[in-house]
């Protein structure tokens, strides 16, 4: 049996090539099947992203990873060897501690993202869904360990560390502003100018932190109405800004307006003497949507891009410096692991070492007990203790060193020494013979 | 062993201190929670060293210098431990963890033991009197802190500074609810104070007692909590007219009994005949 990792992320494929390796869940459901069905893997999980296509195996003895790739590379409409052009192959260990990178989202394009590690459970998740019951499943107990085990560890990454702490976008930076202004966003009204992606975007995550949101359309309601009716908030026209400044704690400029919005002198207007409680204003246009004399009306908090990207820019520094805390427990997690899965492998050799040893133990016993009839039957069975106690004795070493071997990667390696040494992969011996 | 009690107390707030300093200069994200912890232990020992003077002089900590400091650094503890339990709250230890540290310090250098005054005004009317006058205090020491932090973030939010304190200081609102809370009850307790103080003079001395340096610096005391809540009503920029009162309020508190009360040989609050 083998682990096997075979895929191509933003590593090693521009963006071009990983669209055409994305799977939809109906997709998945497919390839797993029929990868399953095929005899292609034991076990299959297939993780599909706007970053990333995995297949994560668990083959036969002796199996090659050919038909996985043949699958991808079919469902990308590319021929197999330009497809693994861009993929990666890890093997085992090695594509235990990727799988536990990703999850911890050391792998991630943006630093300590928090999606992958929902994204891993929902690939984890459909392929547990996606087999049928006993020899059909697509999914057995090595990719199932390997899978929670992973999932723990991203959570412990997250949890123990600061890797995803702190704004890693220019919308999480527009919360983190509104944040230290207002402490809870909940309950709090904002509006976006605006109906474009990056105004969707801010006012999603401003909403996702329990803000009311409001879509302020600057040219055409229609699409201004259809994000609103996306997001669940409200939307008002321009000319309502006035009214809308009473409550509004938070407005994000997004407009492709090709001068100033909201000026010094409208801002003037509308609130004489400047804003009774603060007022933040996050300007993400280019060209920027408000002036920047704005910003000088006492209580609003006006920023633009080159602010948000300042305050990312510090989040990732201080995210960078969290990843040799998070390869470590990676590292320690792979371990774990590493040592249960390499321990099965060499489980079936040790009961096969014990039967035999037994085996013998017992043939011999019997064929000196038929010797000594003399004997009490308290004396027979310390003589059955004995010999058990002595085998006990002789194998607890070579046990003990299987199992470690496994559990330092040389698994294969002991494995056929120890089968060869102690004669597994020959016929199990018979009760000798009572010599005449 | 009261001294032991109090230097220990002491030790445990100057290490809150240190370790909110090094998160602060640290710029980690989370204010450490350990300071809870050493924030109680410091109560902790100061309720054993005050119930021990208490047992000792069969006299509440309340009257002379030193006790009264005491009874004072221990009361600006139960406001801080709350303080230190929240997130959002902890960092202000930075600013009343040393207070109260200096409070104590300040007492055992002075020397903890009975004033050895006589006094007219006593019982439960100086009991009250005093205790009432101390959460006043405390609470103006707690709306310097929120203050002076309201005003920091103010600044680097305006200026767009992103670095240590903007990570270390609590948000905007935080500080204003904080700051409006501890004016909100500390007003009351100085008013009241202020008004049995008088009231007993009045009563009993046919007199207003204007002339006394304490009571004017009470007044005074009083007069900067009604600026401060009179600064957080109304119109444009109110949290942060209201915080810099507060922390120039404070200041001026804090400097007058210092420069006047002080030397005038006062007492932290007028209980002799």
């Amino acid at each position: 049996m083998a682990l096997r990792v075979l895929g191509l992320s933003h590593h090693t494929a521009p963006v071009e090539v990983r669209e055409r390796f994305v799977f939809n869940a109906a997709e998945v459901t497919a390839a797993l099947r029929r990868l399953r069905a095929a005899g292609a893997a034991q076990e299959a999980v297939l993780l599909s992203t706007c970053n990333r296509t995995e297949l994560y195996l668990h083959l036969p003895e002796g199996a090659e990873a050919t038909p996985a790739l043949e699958l991808l590379a079919e469902h990308a409409r590319m021929p197999a060897e330009e497809a693994s052009r861009f993929m990666y192959r890890y093997d085992e260990r090695r594509g235990v501690e990727h799988l536990f990178r990703v999850v911890s989202s050391l792998d991630s394009l943006v630093l300590g993202e928090a999606q992958i590690q929902g994204q891993v459970r929902a690939a984890y998740e459909r392929a547990l869904g996606a087999g049928g019951e006993g020899d059909d499943r697509v999914v057995g107990p090595v990719l199932s360990r390997l899978f929670q085990h992973a999932l723990s560890v991203g959570g412990k990454v997250r949890s123990e560390t600061h890797l995803g702490v702190g704004a890693a976008s220019v919308p999480a930076a527009a919360v983190e502003l509104a944040r230290k202004i207002f402490g809870s966003l909940k309950g709090l009204e904002v509006a976006v100018l605006g109906a474009g992606e990056m105004s969707e975007l801010s006012l999603e995550a401003l909403m996702g932190d329990g803000a009311r949101g409001t879509v302020i359309a600057t040219r055409t309601e229609e699409r201004a109405r259809a994000m609103a009716e996306r997001q669940n908030a409200r939307t008002a026209r321009f000319a309502d800004l006035d009214r809308l400044l009473r409550d509004v704690r938070v407005i994000v400029c997004a407009t492709a307006a090709p001068h100033a919005v909201l000026t010094r002198e409208l801002m003037d207007r509308l609130l004489p003497g400047g804003p009774r409680n603060p007022l933040l204003i996050v300007d993400i246009a280019l060209p920027r949507d408000v002036e920047p004399a704005v910003g000088d009306i006492d209580n609003i908090f006006l920023y633009d891009l080159d602010d948000l990207r300042q305050i990312v820019d510090q989040n990732l520094e201080k995210r960078q410096q969290e990843i040799p805390k998070a390869e470590r427990i990676v590292g320690a997690a792979v371990e774990e692991f590493w040592t249960w899965y390499a321990a099965r492998e060499v489980v079936p050799l040790i009961r096969a070492l014990r039967d035999r040893a037994e085996l013998t133990r017992q043939a011999e016993v019997e064929r000196m007990l038929r010797r000594l009839k003399h004997l009490a039957p308290e004396d027979r069975d310390a003589i059955d203790a004995l010999t058990r106690q002595l085998l006990n004795k002789v194998l607890h070493a070579p046990t003990s060193r299987l199992r470690e071997a496994a559990a330092n990667g040389r698994a294969l390696q002991v494995l056929e020494t120890a089968r060869y040494l102690f004669q597994l992969d020959a016929p199990e011996p018979h009760a000798p013979e009572e010599p005449e | 062993m009261i001294n032991v009690l109090l230097s220990l107390a002491a030790a445990l707030y100057a290490g809150t201190a240190a370790i909110l300093i090094a998160s602060l200069v640290g710029a980690r994200r989370f204010v450490p929670s350990v300071g809870a912890g050493m924030t109680a232990a410091a109560v902790a020992a100061q309720t054993a060293a005050l119930a021990l003077y208490t047992a000792q002089t069969r006299e509440l900590p309340l009257v002379g210098m030193a006790p009264a400091l005491c009874t004072l650094a221990y009361l600006l503890g139960g406001f801080l431990l709350p303080a230190t339990v929240f997130k959002d709250t902890r960092p202000l230890a930075l600013v009343l963890a040393p207070l109260a540290a200096v409070l104590l310090v300040v007492a055992m250098v002075l020397g903890v033991r009975p004033a050895g005054e006589p006094m007219a005004f006593s019982g439960w009317w100086l009991g009250l009197h005093i205790l009432l006058g101390f959460v006043g205090y405390v609470c103006l020491a707690v709306a310097f802190a929120a203050g002076l932090f309201y005003l920091l973030q103010f600044r680097e939010l305006k200026e767009k500074r992103f670095g240590r304190l903007f990570r270390f200081i609590p948000p905007l609102a935080v500080l204003d609810r904080v700051g409006r809370i501890a004016l909100q009850i500390g007003f009351p307790a100085l008013t009241l104070n202020l008004a049995l103080g008088w009231a007993w003079t009045v009563r009993f001395r046919n007199s207003l007692f204007i002339e006394n340096p304490q009571v004017v610096w009470g007044i005074l005391s009083w007069t900067v909590f009604v600026a401060a809540l009179v600064a957080g009503t109304g119109g444009a920029g109110r949290g942060r007219r209201s915080a810099l009162v507060s922390v120039f309020g404070f200041l001026v508190v804090v400097v007058a009994y210092l420069l006047w009360v002080g030397p005038t040989g006062g007492q932290l609050f007028h209980v002799g005949v």
